[in-house]
């Protein structure tokens, strides 16, 4: 097309250019550059547009990730743990008597206090879009728990034996209700978190926008060569300052998404992957340490408390395919691998301490065995299973933080990157308009 | 009649020969309302006493353990393994306080083991559930079970039974709003009991037809009385006090409708051990113990020990 185009070296009188014009517009450069014009700036501001999308898309990924799925998962997390930490500490502060420990006592309203004030937030954070029918099972379930727990409290100081009904009662309605409702809000909560994250890191986005990078800069330089040999001229400063920033907004584009895409990918493999493997390791370890409990408190030869705490030690590891491995594979590089390898270590010994409180029990020495879970000592049950549920706690603490940093980073590095892109892309297009108006202008 | 009914006519009178074959038992204890009369008749539909279950081996002598018998087995042992309940409030229960387990069958056990060994605490108690109390004595996991259990004929295919101890009846305790007088009026209603429990049986075969509940300990029930989901408790008077005694807003209602005398179970293969613990009861009998037990686990006044019976 080039080709065909005459040079406008020529140059006419001006009388004469209205007649040119005509004839050149026949020919086709004018109209060329028209249509030129209008192109450039509509390129200019397609690619403005798209890349705006784009970092919008990215920006209220990483702010979901950070505002919304993040506090929800670890919301989900946090009840689930602490149901569970109730669950045992309920059952061991029972084990103690009608004189119960005081810090017992406390850890358990704790709890209580702690799963209510979640359970809160994440009915306001999930807004009825996220399992609100378990969020109303807990509602619903937790205040009758508590009353179950208080009512075997009560009948325990008195001495009846219908204290441990209630216990039973309590810690039944936990793991046949709550329990599976608060695993439910987790494990939706992190599946959300998941997705609302490979929104902010997924590439097909980075590939639209590279293939529109490559469209905008091709025709850029396409049409700056044409111009310099249509009309002999080195440079168009309108042009090349449309490249410029063209080239600007490309290289901050590049380095903001990578950063946040690589800040936002080491949120999850360091920080929220790890944490809710290590959370899953915590909550089976209280699971168990419940287990030792009741089957001391049920003393019945029911065996159903001990099988579960075979199957959960089973489950918890360590050992290939556990969670406790799992937890350490996923902890591993992140600043919570030292605490997970210590609960691992822990939960060994801890198994082999529960071995002596059974056998101690199933030999009549009932008190033996429950001075074994209830007092602190150096191989005492107890005290061993404390180990494991602290290492936990630490090693989910580090790695929470980790995640906090890492995605406040990814979500920061967005920051300002939007209107950047748009006002460059206006300066795109207004560059564009003012190069190609320029060569207009001699036709005129 | 309208076309539906007779429609329904087939089932109604099937539903009307149901009732014809199920009322023998029923009809005795509504007519002649005597207790003693419809313990039989319950009786007979769990067992079909197919023998005298009260009758035990004879007892050699005084308790004495010679060489060569199970009881001296037990002695080189160290200790008795005695399975027995652990929430029935003053027959055998754990107490809070302590973290003893205590009561009237225990009672019984540390008697056994004061004639085997001199010494009453040389027991290991193993507290196990209602439906694991036969299975328990015929693996030898346990040398005794004293665990409020009734002597049936069923249960004497199974295992061994001492004479009887105590003499228990089948009534129902209900909270003290509630317009029942007996098991009759509970029609329909859920009437809660332990799984393995004769108790249950007798439940399931009252003619009024309430909706047998099972659960695995005797407290379990009373929790499910005072949440309101069962609306009685149906089992052995002596259990029904001892739950009565934990809620002051429950009250035993009705007749004595069924007899549970109380054994202590032991392996069919320690025939030798039946006969020596036999011996230690007729001791318990005569010398005031059991008099002392009966007043400090069930209260007063007294009745006289149930006779011991023996197979001829």
């Amino acid at each position: 097309m080039v080709t065909a185009v005459s040079p406008p070296a020529q140059r006419t009188a001006p009388a004469a250019r209205l007649g040119l014009w005509r004839r050149q517009e026949a020919d086709g450069t004018p109209g060329k550059l028209r249509l030129l014009l209008v192109g450039l700036v509509l390129l200019s501001l397609a690619w403005g547009a798209v890349a705006a999308w784009v970092v919008d898309q990215r920006a209220s990924g990483a702010g979901d990730v950070v505002s919304i799925s993040e506090p929800l998962s670890l919301d989900g997390q946090q009840i689930y743990r602490a149901l569970s930490d109730a669950d045992a500490t309920a059952a061991s502060a029972f084990l103690s008597g009608g004189l119960e420990p005081q810090t017992s006592r406390q850890r358990y309203l704790a709890d209580i206090a702690a799963a209510s004030a979640r359970l809160e937030d994440a009915t306001a954070i999930a807004g009825g879009s996220l399992a609100s029918s378990d969020l109303a099972t807990l509602s619903a379930g937790l205040p009758v728990y508590a009353g179950d727990v208080e009512t075997a409290r009560a009948d325990n100081r008195l001495g009846l034996p219908l204290g441990a009904a209630y216990l039973r009662e309590a810690s039944s309605l936990m793991r046949r209700q709550l329990l599976p409702a608060a695993r439910n809000i987790t494990t939706q909560a992190s599946g959300q978190l998941l997705s609302a994250s490979g929104k902010a890191t997924g590439l097909p986005l980075i590939g639209l926008l590279l293939v529109m990078a490559i469209i905008t800069g091709y025709v850029l330089l396409t049409t700056q060569r044409w111009l310099s040999r249509h009309f002999h001229r080195r440079l168009s400063p309108g042009l090349v300052a449309a490249t410029a920033a063209a080239v600007i907004s490309v290289v901050w584009l590049a380095v903001s998404l990578t950063a946040g895409r690589a800040d936002l990918l080491r949120a999850q493999t360091h920080g929220s992957g790890p944490v809710a493997t290590l959370g899953l390791a915590d909550i089976a370890a209280l699971r168990a340490h419940a287990d030792e409990s009741l089957t001391l408190i049920d003393a019945a030869g029911d065996d159903s408390y001990q099988a579960d705490f075979l199957a959960t030690e089973h489950h918890l590891g360590p050992g290939p395919g556990t969670l406790l491995a799992q937890a350490a594979s996923a902890a591993s590089g992140s600043p919570g691998a030292a605490a997970a390898a210590d609960a691992s270590a822990a939960a060994t010994r801890w198994y082999s301490a529960h071995r002596t409180v059974r056998s101690l029990d199933n030999n009549g020495k009932h008190n033996e065995a429950i001075q074994l879970v209830t007092t602190p000592g150096q191989e005492h049950s107890g005290t061993l299973f404390a180990r494991v549920d602290a290492s936990l706690v630490r090693a989910v603490a580090a790695d929470q933080t980790v995640f906090q940093s890492e995605a406040a980073a990814g979500r920061s590095a967005f920051t300002g990157l939007e209107i950047g892109v748009i006002v460059l892309a206006l300066i795109m297009a207004a560059a564009c308009a003012r190069g190609i108006n320029r060569r207009l202008a001699e036709y005129r | 009649m309208n076309r539906g009914t007779w429609r329904q006519l087939p089932l109604l009178l099937a539903a009307a020969g149901l009732t014809v074959w199920a009322v023998p038992g029923s009809a005795a204890v509504a007519e002649q309302g005597t207790p003693a009369r419809s313990v039989t008749a319950a009786t007979q539909v769990a067992s079909a006493q197919a023998c005298d279950p009260t009758a035990s081996l004879r007892p050699t002598g005084p308790p004495v353990v010679s060489p060569g018998s199970y009881m001296a087995k037990i002695r080189a042992r160290g200790y008795l393994i005695a399975g027995v309940d652990q929430s029935t409030f003053h027959f055998g229960y754990l107490n809070p306080l302590d973290g003893k387990i205590e009561g009237f069958d225990i009672d019984m056990v540390h008697a056994i083991a004061s004639a085997i060994f001199g010494n009453p605490n040389k027991v290991v108690f193993k507290a196990i559930s209602d439906d694991q109390r036969i299975p328990d004595v015929q693996s030898g996991a346990v040398d005794i079970v004293a665990h409020t259990m009734t002597i049936t004929c069923d249960r004497l295919q199974q295992v061994d039974f001492s004479t009887v101890y105590f003499e228990a009846a089948q009534r129902v305790l209900v909270q003290t709003d509630s317009p029942a007088k007996s098991l009759a009026d509970l029609g329909g209603k859920k009437v809660c009991a332990t799984t393995g429990s004769t108790s249950i049986e007798n439940i399931k075969a009252a003619p009024s037809h309430p909706i047998p509940v099972q659960v695995p300990y005797w407290t379990d029930c009373l929790v499910k009385l005072q949440q309101g989901q069962v609306a009685a408790i149906s089992t052995d008077d002596s259990i029904l006090a001892g739950l009565a005694a934990q809620d002051p807003w429950t009250k035993i209602i009705g007749p004595r409708f069924s007899k549970e005398p109380y054994g202590l179970a032991i392996s069919k293969k320690n025939g030798d051990f039946v006969r020596f613990v036999n011996a230690v009861l007729q001791k318990l009998r005569t010398d005031g113990q059991w008099a002392a037990s009966y007043a400090l686990w069930v209260g007063t006044p007294v009745p006289a020990p149930p006779a011991a019976h023996y197979e001829s």
